[in-house]
C-alpha cells in the first residue's frame, strides 16, 4: 500500500517491457509471452468473463482473417461504431494486424456524423455494436461508395433481417477460420509487413467549431508514446484497470487499451456507461485513470451520502478528512510527515477514510490519474487527503494523449507537471501558447493539409492552443484555451476555465460556461447536476414536476446563487460573476450542446442561447 | 383519435383554464416508502375540479402508492396533501372518505360474498340521505344495466369487467367529489376497457365528478383525460395537457409504442428519453 509520504512503490519503470515497433508486433509478442494469463474481463449477464491473451489472439486472428476474406487490404480503413467493450478491442487489433487503419466513431453520433466520418476516413468495413447503431449505418450507406461490409457485434433483434451488406461478427469469424485454413500465415505476414511509419489509427477531434478533423497517428508514434507512458506512470501485469471511457477518444485508446497491452495490466470493461460506479466497486482497480467529471461525480456522491449520515458519522468524517488534509498539506509542501501524524492518519483511515474509499471503489488503488480536461485543485486535494496520490496528466489527440504528467513524489495541485521525458515543451514567447515537439506529435489531419500546417509549424512544434505558464521547477500550468480567453469591456483578461472549475467543484453544478468577452461584466450558463439538485429540492420541500420547473424554482436559483457567491469570493471584483442562467433542458450526449464526454461546447452554447445571454446583460 | 374527443379535450382545456384556481387535490413533495424503499420520491401534482387527471407510469413507478397515500392507506414520510382546501395528510381513511374522496382500488376488491346490491350500499355507508342513495342507485344502474339485472347475485360471481363496473359504482354511491381510479383496465379485454373508459368519461362530464386515474394503458388514459403526469421511478418527469402529451416524442416512443418508418421494418431499440 503506497502512502502519500512514500511514493517509492509507484515509481514508473524506465526499461522497455515488451518488444515491438508496431502495435500488432507488440500485441503478438505479448500473446507469446503472456499466453494463458488473463488480459481482459467483461460482465455478461451479471457474470465477469475473463479473456486470456490466447483467447484474445484466437478471436483477433479470426476477425483479421475474416477481414482479409472480405478483400480488406493493407492501408484500408475500418471504423468501429460501438460503446467501449471487448469486441471493440478485438476488432481494433484485428484491423491493425491486417495492416489496416482503425478509426473509432462515438456511439452517440447521429447518422449524418457517421456518414461524414466514414466518408472522410474512406471506411471499407464498418463494425457496429447492435441494431441501433446498424440503423445509422443503413440510413447512410447508399452514399458511401467505398463501404463494402457492415459487421454487427450483437445480433439481438436482427434474426429476421437479411441484407447482403450486413453480417454478424460471428459470421465474420467463421469466414476467418476458413480463410486461415487456406492462408495460415497471411495475417502474420500482414502484421510483419506493417512499418512503424505507417498510418495506424485515426482519432477524430470532437470539433466544437466546424467539421471534425481526423488526427492521424503512426505505429511509431503510438509505440513510442506508449513506452513513454511507462516512464511517466507506473503500471504492470499485477494491475487492474477499468476500461470505460470511449475508445475512440485518445485517452482510453492509449491509456487504456494500448498501455495495458504493452504492460500486461488487466482491462475490466464496464457493462454500460450507467453501471460505471457499481462496476468500479466490484473491480476495485489498482490504478485508475478517469476524467474530472468522473472524479467530481464520486466526490459529490460522498458529499450527498454524508448529508444523510448521522451527526456522529459526520463528526468522525470531519476529523478524519481534517487529518488527511494535514498530511496532504505537509506532503505538498515537501515537508516530512511526523510519526504522530502518521499514526493519527492511520486511525483516520480506519475510522472513516477507508470506508469512503470503499464506497467509491478506490480502496485498492495505488494512485489515481486524471486528465483530458481541467480539474479543480481542491478536488485533487480531497483525494490526496484520502491518502491517494492523484496525478494529473495533460495532453490532447494531437500529442497522442499525455504530454506532461505530475510525478508522484512532487504533486502540485493546479499544475499539469513537467514535460514528459519523451517530448519537448516550451511556451511561445509572444502568446504564451504551449508548444510540443516529439515523435508523439501526430502526423497531421487527414485530408486537411492546410489545417495541419496551421497546427504544426516548420520546426515541428505543435501549437496546442492552450496558454500556460511554467515555474522554476519546469512545472507547467494551463491558464486557458487560447481562443477561450475573455477580454471584458473593461480590458481585463479573464480565464474562464478557472471560474468554471471552481463552479464544477460544487456537487450541484455539472458544467458551466462563463461569458463576458467584450461585455461589461461576467455571466455564466450553468448545467445543474440533476440527481443532486433533485435531492436537494426533495429534502427542502421544493415542489417540481420536471427539469424545467426544477431549474426555475426560487430555491434552486438560490442554491446556485450561493455556489456562485462562494466562487466569487475567491476572485477579484472584476473577475466575479454577476448573473447566471440555468440550462432548463436536460441534455444527453446525443445533444449538440455536449461533447461525447459530456462537456458543454462553449461556442455552440454561446450561439444557441444568445437570447438568454442577452437577457443577462439587460 | 376521433375529432369528437379532440374537441372534447380542447373544450376541457378551456374549461380547465377557466377554473384553474379551483384546485381540488394538491400534493406537495409527497414521499412514501415501504420500509427502507422509497416508492415515491417527492411527488407534487394537482387535480382541478371537474377534470380527469391521469398519472402514467410503468410497473413499479409508484402510481398505486400515490393513490394509497392520498386516500390515507399509507402515511407519507414527507410532504402534504390538500383536498378541497383542507389538509388530509396522513388522516384516517374513513375521515377522508367522509370528506368526499373515494378510492377504487387496483384489482377491484369487491366484497365477493355480498350481493351486488349490498356492495353498492357499502359504498353509501357514510350517507344519511336515503332518497339520495336510492337516486344514485338508479344512476349507477343506468350506467351499468348489467348490475341491475344481477343485483341479487353474489359479487364474486361477476366477470372481471363486471366487477370493475361494480367497484366504480360502489365509489359513485358515496356521491364523492373525487374518485381515485386505480388501473381500471387491469385484466380486461380491449373492448371492455373501452366501454369502461367511455362510462368513466360520461360520469365525469354528466355528474362533474373529478377523477384521478392511474393507468398503464397510456393510450386509453391519454384519450380519456384532460391533464396528465408521467411518473418514473417515483418521480414526476413530465406534465402537460393530454393533447400535448400525445405529441411528445418520449410519450410516443415509450408509452404509445408508435414508431415512424425507419430504415428497417422492425425496430427493437428505443430512443433515449429526454423528457422535453
Amino acid at each position: 500500500m503506497s502512502q502519500l509520504w512514500d511514493t517509492s512503490g509507484i515509481a514508473p519503470q524506465k526499461n522497455v517491457v515488451m518488444a515491438g515497433e508496431t502495435i500488432p508486433a507488440i500485441f503478438w509478442n505479448a500473446v507469446a509471452a503472456r499466453g494463458p494469463n488473463v488480459w481482459m474481463r467483461q460482465k455478461d449477464f451479471g457474470i465477469w468473463r475473463s479473456w486470456t491473451w490466447n483467447e484474445t489472439a484466437q478471436a483477433v486472428r479470426e476477425i483479421g482473417h475474416g477481414l482479409m476474406a472480405l478483400g480488406f487490404e493493407a492501408r484500408h480503413t475500418a471504423s468501429i461504431l460501438s460503446n467501449t467493450n471487448i469486441e471493440w478491442v478485438l476488432c481494433d487489433l484485428a484491423v491493425l494486424s491486417a495492416g489496416g487503419v482503425s478509426n473509432g466513431i462515438y456511439p452517440t453520433d447521429a447518422a449524418e456524423q457517421v456518414h461524414y466520418l466514414c466518408e472522410d476516413s474512406g471506411t471499407r468495413v464498418l463494425f457496429v455494436e447492435d441494431d441501433e447503431q446498424l440503423d445509422k449505418a443503413l440510413a447512410v450507406r447508399d452514399s458511401l461508395p467505398l463501404l463494402q461490409k457492415i459487421v454487427v457485434f450483437d445480433m439481438d433483434g436482427l434474426r429476421d433481417f437479411h441484407d447482403p451488406m450486413v453480417i454478424s461478427l460471428k459470421q465474420l469469424q467463421a469466414l476467418g477460420r476458413e480463410h486461415a485454413q487456406q492462408h495460415p500465415d497471411m495475417l502474420m505476414h500482414r502484421s510483419a509487413a506493417c512499418k512503424p511509419q505507417d498510418l495506424a489509427i485515426l482519432v477524430y477531434t470532437s470539433g466544437t467549431t466546424g467539421k471534425p478533423k481526423g488526427g492521424m497517428h503512426s505505429h511509431h508514434g503510438l509505440v513510442y508514446t506508449v513506452r513513454g507512458y511507462n516512464t511517466l506512470i507506473a503500471r504492470d501485469e499485477r494491475d487492474e484497470c477499468m476500461c470505460f471511457l470511449p475508445l475512440c477518444h485518445i485517452a482510453e485508446r492509449m491509456g487504456g487499451e494500448y498501455f495495458s497491452m504493452y504492460t500486461g495490466a488487466k482491462l475490466n470493461f464496464v457493462e454500460n456507461p450507467e453501471t460505471v460506479p457499481e462496476n468500479v466497486r466490484e473491480i476495485a482497480p489498482t490504478v485508475f485513470t478517469a476524467v474530472p467529471r468522473v472524479w467530481e461525480k464520486f466526490y459529490s456522491g460522498v458529499m450527498i451520502a454524508l448529508k444523510e449520515a448521522g451527526g456522529l458519522q459526520q463528526a468522525v468524517y470531519g476529523w478524519s478528512i481534517g487529518v488527511g488534509h494535514q498530511v496532504a498539506d505537509l506532503v505538498l509542501a515537501h515537508q516530512p510527515v511526523p510519526g504522530s501524524l502518521k499514526l493519527r492518519f492511520h486511525v483516520a483511515r480506519l475510522l472513516a477514510l477507508n470506508n469512503v474509499r470503499k464506497m467509491i471503489g478506490i480502496h485498492r488503488a495505488r494512485f489515481l490519474v486524471t486528465g483530458a480536461a481541467p480539474i479543480s485543485p481542491d478536488l485533487v486535494r480531497w483525494y490526496l487527503a484520502l491518502g491517494l496520490p492523484m496525478l494529473e496528466v495533460w495532453g490532447m489527440t494531437e500529442t497522442c494523449g499525455a504530454s506532461t504528467g505530475v510525478p508522484a513524489d512532487r504533486i502540485k495541485p493546479g499544475s499539469i507537471g513537467p514535460a514528459a521525458e519523451y517530448n519537448e515543451m516550451r511556451l511561445d514567447p509572444v502568446t504564451g501558447e504551449i508548444l510540443v515537439r516529439g515523435p508523439n506529435v501526430f502526423m497531421g489531419y487527414l485530408n486537411q493539409p492546410e489545417k495541419t500546417a496551421e497546427t504544426i509549424d516548420a520546426d515541428g512544434w505543435l501549437h496546442t492552443g492552450d496558454v500556460g505558464v511554467v515555474d522554476e521547477e519546469g512545472f507547467f500550468r494551463i491558464t486557458d484555451r487560447m481562443k477561450d480567453i475573455i477580454i471584458t469591456a473593461g480590458g481585463k483578461n479573464i480565464t474562464p476555465s478557472e471560474l468554471e472549475n471552481e463552479l464544477k467543484f460544487s456537487p450541484y453544478v455539472t458544467d458551466a460556461v462563463v461569458i463576458g468577452d467584450k461585455r461589461a461584466y461576467l455571466t455564466v450558463i450553468i448545467m445543474i447536476d440533476q440527481e443532486n439538485v433533485e435531492k436537494y429540492a426533495q429534502d427542502n420541500d421544493v415542489p417540481f414536476s420536471n427539469y424545467a420547473s426544477l431549474t426555475h424554482s426560487t430555491e434552486v436559483q438560490g442554491l446556485i446563487q450561493a455556489e456562485v457567491d462562494r466562487v466569487n469570493k475567491k476572485f477579484a471584483r472584476v473577475e466575479q460573476i454577476k448573473k447566471f442562467w440555468l440550462l432548463d433542458t436536460q441534455l444527453s450526449a446525443e445533444d449538440e450542446e455536449l461533447t461525447p464526454t459530456m462537456k458543454l461546447k462553449r461556442k455552440l452554447v454561446e450561439k444557441k442561447y444568445t437570447p438568454q445571454i442577452e437577457a443577462m446583460y439587460r | 383519435m376521433s375529432a369528437a374527443t379532440q374537441t372534447l379535450n380542447t373544450s376541457a382545456e378551456a374549461a380547465a383554464e377557466a377554473v384553474s384556481d379551483d384546485v381540488m387535490l394538491k400534493l406537495l413533495n409527497v414521499e412514501s416508502a415501504y420500509g427502507p424503499i422509497k416508492a415515491i420520491r417527492g411527488v407534487s401534482l394537482q387535480v382541478r375540479r371537474g377534470e380527469i387527471a391521469t398519472v402514467l407510469g410503468s410497473n413499479g413507478a409508484g402510481k398505486t402508492t400515490i393513490l394509497k397515500t392520498i386516500s390515507g392507506i399509507i402515511d407519507p414520510r414527507k410532504g402534504s396533501i390538500e383536498f378541497k382546501g383542507h389538509s388530509i395528510t396522513a388522516q384516517d381513511p374513513a375521515i377522508i372518505v367522509q370528506r368526499g374522496l373515494m378510492h377504487v382500488p387496483e384489482g377491484r376488491e369487491v366484497f365477493p360474498l355480498l350481493s351486488i346490491r349490498d356492495n353498492l350500499l357499502m359504498g353509501a355507508y357514510t350517507r344519511k340521505d336515503r332518497d339520495g342513495v336510492a337516486r344514485d342507485m338508479e344512476v349507477v344502474y343506468n350506467y351499468f344495466p348489467i348490475l341491475r339485472e344481477r343485483a341479487a347475485q353474489d359479487a364474486g360471481l361477476l366477470s372481471g369487467g363486471q366487477q370493475q363496473m361494480l367497484a366504480i359504482s360502489r365509489a359513485l354511491m358515496a356521491n364523492p367529489d373525487l374518485i381515485l381510479l386505480d388501473e381500471p383496465s387491469l385484466g380486461l379485454s380491449p373492448k371492455l376497457t373501452k366501454e369502461i373508459f367511455e362510462i368513466v368519461v360520461r360520469i365525469n362530464r354528466e355528474r362533474g365528478t373529478t377523477i384521478l386515474l392511474v393507468e398503464q394503458n397510456a393510450n386509453m388514459a391519454l384519450n380519456a383525460s384532460d391533464y396528465g403526469y408521467v411518473l418514473e421511478n417515483g418521480r414526476i418527469v413530465m406534465e402537460d395537457s393530454c393533447a400535448r402529451l400525445r405529441e411528445k416524442e418520449d410519450i410516443k416512443e415509450f408509452y404509445l409504442g408508435m414508431k415512424e418508418e425507419g430504415v428497417r421494418a422492425d425496430r427493437r431499440w428505443k430512443k433515449k428519453k429526454t423528457w422535453r
